[in-house]
């Protein structure tokens, strides 16, 4: 059986799952030893396979798992409370007071904004957005509003940096963290203020 | 080498003994009985799969983080629709896949796809470069740089050979897995893995100008391999 490089080709993939019939795969074996660039071609192939069939060719981002298990733990475990998680929820629930005592401490730090026109949200959403190095705001991934390469880190230190949350893509997500009105509160008061004079 | 899985791969048209197939059903029955914690038990082994099969369709791995929890989020919500004829996995596969085509199409990518996506699949393809190539060692993904390359021309391929190609070549599904996952035939499959292999090494041969002999930090006349 003679066979031509097109044939080599075209049942290249087949011979290197060895689906081939025994002749045809003797056949090929054959042109193999005699044309150098089939060799190069399967050789190349089989290269190929074992690189992207490793391991190690895609390694998983950090954190990927603990963010997943919180996110699917959420859903599946509900809102039941076992007893362990009544002493955690009082533990919790002790340490928020503290902290809220050692916030109103602290009131007078606010960390500056990027943008001069720009307020942090009061209370920040528990999830990860989207921060570009040299921006003012953080999106969600997806914000029309979010150009360029960006990188993701929490709400918090997000703000901690002086980034502002994204009116838009962000409204829902502070919304159900407790903001009512993003950003305006302070511009209504100031309003109010300047009415009563 | 190292740990290479591919020796454990299905050989093609031997169905595989499944000893795990009979557990997991037992598992999808007390889990949609209410013993809702054993999800984790069930989806452990292949968390890790949906993650790459998110990421090679999306190519970025902030979405492809998303798409791998609504997935999951969306199989334990229609668990009950699962039937066991099935391979569990080939149905977590499937709504994976699923997840990821929704994104990408309410993303504003799909109005930017290549037009290569277009082309007749059964028009044969050409290799275009014949240059030896040496074996490339394992260790040669723990280089940062190479890894980033090798994703970069599999994020360059057209959507459907990335789908078949991360389900084959990737995670080692068989020939009739990856069929079953993707809708199409055996045949299908085995065109445009074909096409797909053919050209991953073109992208990748160390002869061609681009990607490895180029203008990258590698110096002249060395091959990256070497």
């Amino acid at each position: 059986m003679v066979v031509k490089c097109e044939d080599v080709w075209r049942e290249i993939s087949n011979y290197l799952e060895e689906d081939l019939e025994p002749e045809v795969k003797q056949a090929l074996e054959q042109h193999f030893a005699q044309c150098r660039q089939c060799k190069s071609v399967r050789d190349g192939m089989r290269n190929v396979i074992e690189l992207y069939g490793d391991k190690a060719m895609f390694p998983l981002p950090a954190g990927l798992y603990p963010r997943l298990h919180d996110r699917l733990a959420n859903h599946i475990e509900g809102k039941r409370i076992s007893r362990r998680a009544w002493l955690v929820s009082v533990g919790v629930t002790g340490a928020l007071a503290a902290s809220t005592v050692f916030a109103a401490m602290l009131d007078g730090f606010v960390p500056q904004p990027r943008s001069e026109m720009s307020q942090p949200a009061r209370r920040l959403p528990n999830q990860l957005v989207a921060v570009v190095d040299g921006g003012k705001m953080f999106h969600l991934p997806g914000c029309p509003f979010l150009h360029g390469t960006y990188h993701m880190v929490t709400a918090e230190e997000a703000v901690r940096e002086g980034y502002s949350p994204c009116t838009r893509c962000m409204a829902d997500a502070l919304h159900s963290a407790g903001n009512v009105k993003p950003d305006f509160e302070g511009e209504e008061t100031a309003r109010s203020e300047s009415e009563e004079k | 080498m190292r740990n290479r899985e591919r020796s454990e791969a299905p050989v093609v048209g031997v169905p595989r003994s499944d000893p795990g197939h009979e557990y997991e059903a037992a598992l999808i029955v007390r889990i949609q009985n209410g013993e809702r914690e054993l999800f984790y038990e069930l989806i452990q082994p292949y968390e890790r799969r949906v993650f790459v099969i998110t990421f090679t369709i999306l190519r970025n791995e902030a979405d492809a983080e998303d798409a791998t929890q609504d997935a999951l989020l969306k199989a334990f919500k229609y668990l009950g629709q699962f039937r066991s004829e099935s391979r569990f996995s080939t149905w977590l596969i499937q709504v994976a896949i699923n997840e990821a085509r929704l994104r990408q199409r309410k993303s504003h990518f799909e109005i930017m796809r290549p037009l290569v996506d277009q082309e007749n699949e059964d028009g044969s393809y050409t290799p275009r470069d014949f240059t030896d190539w040496r074996e490339i060692p394992s260790e040669a993904l723990e280089r940062k740089e190479i890894r980033e390359k090798l994703i970069a021309a599999l994020g360059s391929l057209a959507q459907k050979y990335r789908e078949v190609f991360v389900l084959r070549d990737v995670e080692h599904l068989s020939i009739e897995e990856t069929a079953q996952a993707l809708g199409i035939s055996a045949g299908a499959v085995k065109t445009r893995l074909l096409r797909a292999r053919l050209m991953l090494r073109d992208l990748l041969s160390p002869g061609l100008d681009g990607l490895w002999t180029g203008a990258g930090p590698t110096p002249k006349g060395i091959k990256p391999w070497s």
